[in-house]
């Protein structure tokens, strides 16, 4: 093929492609996932009763440690969930889940190769999230963009952990 | 059947009336709002993570826990797009969003009658009702105290921020001038029950309330209690003002000097800022949700 033509076909061909991702949808990553969802059973959310997430509040760290405005923003079955904030700017996500009703959670921390203060393995999610599992149900996390993870392994301390693997 | 969370948001405009008007508002909270379309983009933007198969689990987690109707996420968008729905014209907004940059209200002013200042106080309170409605149903109720809303207003960021905004902007001010939270409350405890049941877009939130009317109006007033005077105030720091507001607007909308009704009538029947944001909003919630869970 002559050398303009070839061009042309490319350009004719980068055209149509172009043409035809415009009417395509923007993700098919999700596809399996969804069909799993829509074929199936009612879907719930847990796999076995969870405690209720005001139950898990006294166990955050308090308003004002280490000089942070403490926001809860959600509290479901089995979930809370709090933001840190300093000069009105959101710096961390902290929440405890019940992993009652996300079994599947815990199986990241059988190849923990740290313990927090000797007792809770700890895994680094990510690059912007620090778990411990605590009394082997509770997961407690730690999520910032800002802090690195010793920080927000310090913060993890900050947690009542005792309180709550009683 | 539920449409999945990730069809939603790319169901979103990029480039919308709705987009435009939420543009504008940037000069009151710089920054605040990226108008986010895909789910993979909020995850990316509510973890900072890059890796892919742990978005993949964060967003299958997502997609499970909007799916699980008791956990009240997509009821949460029901509301959202009630709001909207109740208010739109059919046809305005298709015809809003074809208009290129600027659009000339003129062309379908035949179906834009102003609002008298009775439908649009109640139309304001009736749209924060759904915005504290809403909020219940996605957060529950945060904290150990039945968290005051007006608390959770004064920490509201990104998305919901825009929208409590745009709600100041398009169905406080504009329409109702600086003493707008004055005019609500009086009209709100004023009129009688039979014109609150006659509100279209009360009568839509007010499924959601509990109790009889007198009830509903209760909480109605309440809640603009509560929030009234951090809504006032935010408006006021920001310099929020009518002639500002009207000015951005014109930019987008083309209205003369007399017509100033219809413009918050015809932004109303034109545009889906709570559907819109309140999806995002959502979203932006179950995913922040399922990194803390999986």
């Amino acid at each position: 093929m002559r050398p303009r033509l070839r061009s042309l076909c490319t350009f004719l061909l980068v055209t149509f492609l172009v043409a035809c991702s415009k009417d395509e949808p923007k993700s098919t990553r999700w596809n399996d996932a969804a069909a799993a969802l829509a074929s199936g059973a009612p879907v719930s959310a847990s796999a076995a009763p969870v405690a209720a997430g005001s139950t898990l509040n006294a166990r955050f760290p308090a308003d004002g440690t280490d000089g942070y405005k403490r926001v809860f923003t959600q509290e479901k079955d089995g979930f809370a969930e709090a933001k840190l904030q300093k000069d009105g700017k959101d710096v961390a996500t902290l929440s405890i889940s019940d992993t009652n009703g996300t079994p599947d959670a815990r199986a990241k921390f059988d190849a923990a190769s740290e313990k927090l203060e000797g007792k809770y393995p700890l895994v680094t999610v990510g690059k912007n999230q620090s778990s411990v599992l605590v009394g082997g149900r509770w997961q407690v996390k730690v999520s910032s963009q800002s802090l690195d993870a010793d920080q927000r392994k310090n913060l993890l301390t900050k947690f009542d952990l005792e309180g709550l693997s009683k | 059947m539920t449409e999945p969370l990730h069809t939603l948001l790319e169901s979103l405009p990029e480039t919308s009336l709705t987009t435009r008007l939420l543009g504008a508002l940037d000069y009151v909270v710089p920054g605040e709002w990226n108008n986010i379309v895909s789910l993979e983009a909020m995850i990316r933007d509510v973890t900072g993570e890059s890796d892919e198969a742990l978005i993949q689990q964060i967003g299958e987690r997502a997609l499970v826990l909007f799916q699980d109707p008791e956990q009240g996420y997509e009821r949460a968008v029901t509301v959202y797009r009630g709001v909207d729905s109740a208010s739109t014209v059919a046809g305005a907004a298709a015809l809003a969003s074809a208009a290129s940059e600027r659009f000339e209200i003129l062309s379908f002013l035949r179906d834009v009658a102003p609002k008298p200042d009775t439908v649009q106080a109640i139309d304001a309170g009736a749209k924060l009702a759904a915005e504290l409605v809403a909020f219940t149903l996605t957060n529950g109720l945060p904290g150990d105290s039945v968290m005051d809303f007006a608390n959770a207003l004064a920490s509201y960021g990104k998305e919901e921020r825009i929208r409590v905004t745009a709600w100041l902007a398009f169905d406080a001010i504009i329409p109702l001038g600086p003493d707008f939270l004055a005019k609500i409350m009086d009209t709100l405890g004023s009129v009688d029950t039979s014109v609150l049941e006659e509100n279209r877009i009360l009568r839509f939130v007010s499924e959601h309330l509990p109790g009889d009317w007198g009830q509903k109006r209760d909480i109605l007033r309440s809640n603009l209690e509560n929030a009234g005077d951090r809504l006032k105030s935010f408006a006021d720091e920001r310099g929020m003002t009518q002639e500002s507001l009207v000015a951005k607007a014109r930019e987008y909308v083309d209205i003369a000097d007399d017509k100033l009704d219809m413009l918050a009538a015809a932004l109303d029947m034109s545009t889906n800022v709570f559907e819109h944001t309140g999806i995002q909003t959502v979203a932006r919630r179950i995913v922040s949700r399922a990194y803390g869970e999986i």
